[in-house]
């Protein structure tokens, strides 16, 4: 699979504050990659030092193989980029700032329709660049505008948050970008609008365009993301593809029985922690999360076997075991950070 | 990228250079009624009881009050060069900085254009405008001149021209100084204050030998509008460095400014 975007060793501290540190990530050609954490995690950050909005301290970031510095205009050309908050001319009307924002790309589209004349009809296209778009840029920023229901006439002072959201989405996708860095796009987003805004990201992975896509709802992750990075602490913990992550063996047992206290001293024996409250982190073992009376519930990610084996010793009047959901995997995550 | 900032910048532009003009017509209106023979001797008498620094400062040693281009040769112009001088500083401080005050840079940052070019256009932009204004007060002056008396028209022009060496260094100095900050409100006291800063040390240097030595920090030196009048002649040292001046703090300006961090 094709890598597009590299991140190397990414470090950026303010002062004395850890933005992200060493920071490593590679996003392929065709997927939407999310990148989650909670408020202050560094996924701004991470997304700034791209950008090249603000200076690395170290590290590297590579764009289709190639180191992407703040005026290398042509790979810019081919990026889109939305940010967390959308400031815009105010003085300018939707439709000022759609063509202002067209008139800086429309000399890379002329190149890009004379370098498709240029290439043989059956010569494939060289490796690394983008498969030709099939709505030009002002094509598809009459089909965005239709599709996320903008009026033009307005002005940009007067737009609601979730209208200025969608005017940068608009921005950010109508020049037919390869890479699409989306730092919390759904933000101010009717449950309509974020339907529609889903759909449109899947179309540009079917045109084989990379989205990065930065939030901290979860339950979008798992809605449209081919793979994640959790962010904790502006260090990557956890990547790779969304199943992957939620099928990590992490269950939650409820126990109804006589011999509770027991069952929690067995089933966080082998673990050798002194305490059943103790987060079964990076071995295998129970952590308690409620007890009431005979009735106890605890996160599990002892193997499902040695789990059944453990429990079959002693009398369980009821037992219920539920898959953690992505939301729950995530906090397990954070959980296990906050416990180190 | 032009189109818009000329666009932008537009009203402001208005706005000062109509303000200043307004000045300009009041003044040439009631001048020639206050100023009459009769009160020219007293304005005359008055003007020989201040000290020979404030006139030399003024330019009153060398331009008599008695007509409206004498007021403009000695008064007018240290008006005019302050005025002019402000809105250069405000615009070199404001032009880049305001993108980052208002959060714009984020957009702006991401189009595929090069830093050293959002400096480009937005520095053309702004000498167009100082040098528009600097046109305009003199085009106007020309005209309600001539309409008035028959003023010396090439020394009219000259020192028309003159305020183009200072704007464009406190221009340059506003940019250098705005790529320190990320915000407009800040620069707003600094730029006025340079300005009035540079403006009380090229009064003073005019105060004395001692005290000559003020004159190498302030812009407003450059102007030189007493070789213009005693000599109708610009002194091209003063243009060389103005030149070398405005160079190096655009140069600065943009060095800086490609490795600022922007949000």
């Amino acid at each position: 699979m094709e890598t597009i975007l590299e991140i190397k060793n990414l470090t950026k501290y303010y002062g004395k504050v850890k933005g992200v540190e060493n920071l490593s990530l590679s996003l392929n050609r065709g997927e939407i990659f999310g990148f989650i954490g909670p408020n202050g995690a560094g996924k701004s950050t991470t997304i700034r030092s791209v950008m090249n909005l603000i200076n690395k301290d170290s590290g590297s970031v590579l764009f289709c193989g190639k180191e992407l510095t703040r005026d290398d205009v042509e790979a810019k050309s081919r990026i889109g980029y939305l940010p967390s908050e959308v400031f815009l001319y105010d003085d300018l009307t939707v439709k000022g700032i759609f063509d202002h924002h067209e008139s800086f790309y429309r000399r890379f589209e002329r190149a890009a329709k004379q370098e498709a004349t240029a290439t043989p009809a059956n010569g494939a296209a060289p490796a690394g660049t983008p498969a030709k778009p099939a709505l030009s840029i002002h094509e598809k920023r009459q089909d965005l505008v239709a599709r996320l229901k903008l009026d033009e006439s307005r002005k940009i002072e007067d737009l609601s948050l979730g209208n200025l959201k969608k005017v940068g989405i608009v921005l950010a996708l109508m020049h037919n970008p390869e890479l699409i860095i989306m730092d919390e796009p759904t933000s101010g987003l009717d449950p309509i609008m974020q339907n529609v805004f889903y759909e449109l990201l899947r179309e540009e992975r079917e045109r084989g365009n990379t989205v990065f896509y930065s939030t901290h709802i979860l339950s979008e992750v798992s809605k449209i993301c081919d793979r994640v990075g959790i962010i904790r602490n502006g260090e990557l913990i956890k990547a790779g593809p969304v199943d992957e992550i939620s099928d990590r063996q992490l269950t939650f047992v409820t126990i109804t029985s006589d011999e509770v206290d027991a069952i929690v001293a067995a089933l966080n024996e082998k673990t050798g922690e002194a305490t059943p409250t103790q987060a079964p982190a990076k071995e295998p073992g129970i952590k308690v999360i409620s007890r009431e009376g005979d009735t106890a519930r605890f996160a599990n990610n002892l193997p499902d076997d040695e789990l059944i084996k453990k429990l079959a010793q002693f009398r369980i009047r009821k037992i219920l075991i539920e898959e953690a959901t992505l939301e729950e995997m995530f906090m397990h995550y954070y959980e296990e950070g906050q416990d180190d | 990228m032009i189109k818009r900032e000329l666009k932008v910048n537009l009203k402001g532009f208005a706005v000062w250079t109509g303000t200043v003009l307004v000045l300009l017509l009041l003044i040439y209106m009631v001048y020639p009624s206050i100023v009459t023979a009769e009160n020219g001797k007293k304005v005359d008498e008055m003007v020989k009881a201040f000290p020979p620094e404030v006139l030399k400062a003024f330019n009153m040693d060398i331009a008599g009050l008695d007509t409206a281009f004498g007021w403009l040769k000695s008064e007018g112009f240290v008006f005019l060069y302050l005025i002019i001088g402000i809105y250069s500083c405000l615009l070199g401080a404001n032009i880049l900085l305001k993108e980052e005050s208002e959060k714009t840079i984020e957009y702006l940052a991401a189009l595929p254009i090069t830093r050293r070019r959002i400096c480009a256009d937005k520095i053309i932009v702004a000498v167009i405008y100082i040098l528009a204004m600097i046109a305009a007060i003199g085009a106007f002056n020309m005209a309600a001149l001539n309409i008035s008396e028959t003023p010396d028209n090439k020394q009219l022009l000259l020192l028309s021209i003159t305020p183009v060496f200072p704007s464009l260094v406190l221009f340059a100095f506003g940019l250098f100084i705005s790529t320190f900050t990320h915000k407009t409100k800040k620069m707003l006291g600094i730029s006025i204050g340079m300005v009035f800063a540079a403006y009380i040390f090229n009064v003073i240097s005019e105060m004395g030998e001692k005290v000559e030595g003020f004159k190498y920090l302030s812009a407003f030196t450059l102007a030189d509008s007493r070789s213009v009048i005693t000599k109708c002649e610009f002194r091209p040292l003063y243009a060389l460095v103005s030149a070398a001046l405005f160079a190096v703090f655009i140069a600065l300006a943009v060095v800086r400014y490609q490795k600022k961090e922007l949000v």
